[in-house]
């Protein structure tokens, strides 16, 4: 029983940093209807920017944020006007993995020549450092990435609950047709909404560089995971993402520990392939659009 | 009749003596302008997922050429190396060996990075009769191909990384020995059949078993594992690593305050530069891996290959990556067929590889007929933050210590 509740202490951990990561790319889907499979490369260019801030001007990776996500939120929307706006709107959703995957390997290329392909990681102070409550075992940085995965994403939540241009982002998700009638600039939203994806994926980067080893291939293993957690969440839908994040990361942590590695990754691509075919539009997706 | 007679010797003997003349130039040892250089086939991953690995065994190549023609060649021939890029990629590996022996009639090829690729190139060697020394090509698919004209530049197959590890358990007195071993490793040719015959050898001398997982290639998070693992309380951890999966294991242990007292991990903890900086050096104390090269080592030409490659490369001692000097020992070999049989002949080489040992830069090495080593790996711990060659004795250089420190 110890074993299993440290399991979960250790996934739920790991999940917060998973809906960190995935946030990014609901967001991007629901605004844009742009399946960004660049998301898990633009967290590893984040966790390199992390890693050269830390390594060689000494800025702790959660002050390095501060630095890092204005960058990102541009380098978002220049992705943005660049590659996805001048895609057709009626075969968005199908261009834009293709597009998106040219990004990523891109992306990929530039890390691999100017950083090789050497792991690297961000070793702070606090890296190994851990609490004991109660006989469980809770990982210092993996808490305060957890702690750092709620407050972005209710700075998330707020931006596009409480302010103009968060509720032109959800008018435009609702129905970009009656948005643009009632004088919402559609393409400067969804640029603004992939700055937002991207600026996601700093915090998501500075967190993966103090949590894993990582190197420019490193995006593979990632966006297969986000894909999964959003097409389990239910697309676009960023509170479904969140809640499956949390799902896979106990899971993962639970029957790791319990059964065996291999397993817990099989167990749970059976899980999500039986969703699909009971509730398609996933855990709490909606058939049609508007669900963020 | 008496005349023509004369013509007839004198001609004979102006030929004579211009064919004297070319034969002391071509085999007496002495360079010649003329004579044609000997061209050396390599392909090598410059690209693609293998690039780094493939260029540190380009560098060692590199290094051995200047060498040998700084010293005269080889049968007075200079060296000429015609490396060509495979991206990494197996098939383009075969087409390049093909080329390289077809269109190109090099005199030689050397074997490229990894044992995917050399697998495939050596069969493609074989079908031409050429012989195959190559540098990184240790595991299992190489040899179980069995195939006559492939010899692994190294001291021992990959899966045998952990033989000096028990070599040195058994020899250690009984009531110091781990009586539990947990076995963690990588879903991977080059991993879990080390860990996996580790266990095996360790079993059979008494360490019971309580921990056994292999985990996929994706693994990024390894608190499940351990903490499961640490349930256990193994005295010894023997894990089957390969590199980002060797630090994540750490990184878990030293989280979870898993403490065995002894800790080996077959790869990724023998990089002097990336491991420390991976865990944190202070915490590398105590911790064992093998390896097969190592800069200090009192193996043939070692203080010529290491001055040599800083020289050239620059860096440290302990930033050279082994795939350099498994590289370069591969020229050793060919330099020492050359200069024991006076040819480089294929046939000849092939030949003669199959008997004696031959010292390189990796040590002695010689091959069973299938080109698998028969030696050993070395031993090495992580000592007060150096990585150490400790075992066995006649080429370590500090004694192996044990029980492992505490993480802190």
């Amino acid at each position: 029983m110890h074993l299993v509740v440290q399991a979960v202490i250790l996934g739920l951990l790991t999940g917060g940093v998973y809906a960190l990561m995935a946030s990014g790319l609901t967001l991007a889907f629901g605004v844009m209807r742009v399946i960004n499979v660049a998301q898990g490369a633009l967290i590893i260019l984040s966790a390199y920017l992390t890693y050269t801030l830390f390594v060689h001007a000494g800025l702790d990776p959660f002050v390095a944020l501060l630095v890092i996500t204005p960058g990102m939120f541009v380098l978002g929307m220049l992705l943005q006007f660049v590659f996805i706006r001048p895609l057709r709107s009626e075969d968005r959703e199908e261009l834009s993995l293709l597009v998106t995957w040219a990004i990523a390997l891109g992306i990929e290329g530039v890390l691999s020549v100017v950083f090789k392909t050497t792991y690297r990681s961000v070793n702070t102070g606090y890296t190994n450092a851990t609490w004991d409550v109660g006989g469980y075992t809770i990982t210092q940085v993996r808490f305060y990435g957890f702690l750092l995965s709620v407050a972005i994403l209710g700075l998330l939540f707020l931006a596009l609950t409480r302010t103009r241009i968060g509720r032109a982002i959800r008018a435009v998700v609702q129905n970009p047709v009656s948005a643009r009638l009632l004088g919402i600039e559609t393409e400067r939203v969804a640029a603004v909404g992939f700055g937002l994806s991207a600026a996601t994926a700093s915090a998501a980067g500075a967190v993966y560089a103090m949590v894993y080893p990582f190197n420019p291939n490193s995006h593979y293993d990632l966006i297969s995971l986000l894909l999964t957690i959003i097409v389990l969440g239910g697309l676009g839908s960023l509170g479904g993402a969140i809640l499956a994040a949390l799902f896979m990361g106990v899971a993962e942590a639970v029957l790791a520990a319990t059964i065996s590695p291999t397993w817990a990754k099989l167990t749970f691509f059976v899980a999500l392939l039986t969703l699909l075919l009971i509730r398609p539009q996933g855990l709490f997706g909606v058939k049609a659009r508007g669900a963020i | 009749m008496k005349k023509q007679a004369l013509i007839v010797a004198a001609l004979f003997a102006a030929t004579a003596s211009v064919v004297a003349v070319l034969a002391t130039s071509a085999g007496g040892g002495t360079r010649s302008a003329s004579a044609k250089p000997i061209t050396i086939g390599i392909s090598l991953s410059l690209s693609g997922d293998f690039s780094d690995p493939g260029k540190a065994a380009r560098r060692g190549y590199d290094l051995w050429q200047q060498v040998v023609n700084a010293h005269g060649g080889i049968l007075g021939r200079t060296v000429k190396l015609k490396i060509v890029d495979d991206a990494s990629s197996p098939n383009q590996a075969v087409s390049n060996y093909t080329t390289l022996i077809t269109r190109d009639h090099v005199d030689l090829v050397f074997g490229p990075f990894s044992t995917l690729l050399t697998a495939p190139s050596a069969r493609v060697a074989y079908r031409y009769g050429y012989a195959f020394v190559e540098p990184a090509g240790g595991g299992p698919a190489v040899f179980q191909q069995k195939l006559p004209n492939v010899f692994f530049a190294q001291p021992a197959p990959v899966i045998n990384c952990g033989d000096p590890f028990v070599h040195f358990l058994a020899s250690i007195p009984t009531s110091k020995r781990p009586t539990s071993g947990a076995y963690p490793a990588l879903d991977d040719p080059f991993a879990s059949p080390i860990a996996a015959r580790m266990q095996g050898q360790l079993s059979h001398k008494g360490v019971k078993s309580v921990f056994k997982t292999i985990y996929p290639p994706e693994t990024t998070d390894f608190s499940p594992i351990v903490a499961k693992m640490a349930s256990k309380h193994p005295q010894l951890v023997a894990a089957g690593t390969q590199s980002d999966d060797a630090y994540g294991l750490v990184r878990a242990m030293i989280q979870l305050k898993l403490n065995p007292k002894f800790v080996f991990l077959s790869n990724g903890a023998s990089s002097a530069l990336e491991f420390p900086d991976k865990v944190g050096r202070s915490q590398t104390d105590g911790i064992f891996s093998c390896g097969d090269w190592f800069p200090q080592a009192k193996n043939q030409g070692n203080n010529q290959f290491v001055a040599a490659y800083l020289k050239k490369y620059h860096g440290s001692a302990l930033a050279i990556d082994s795939g350099s000097a498994e590289a370069y020992a591969v020229g050793q070999i060919i330099q020492a067929v050359a200069k024991k049989t006076h040819s480089i002949n294929n046939k000849t080489v092939i030949k003669t590889l199959h008997k004696g040992k031959w010292p390189t830069v990796e040590g002695n090495l010689s091959w069973n007929k299938y080109g698998a080593p028969k030696g050993s790996d070395i031993l090495v711990e992580w000592i007060h933050g150096k990585l150490l060659p400790v075992w066995p004795k006649s080429l370590a250089l500090h004694k192996p210590t044990y029980p492992k420190p505490r993480w802190h």
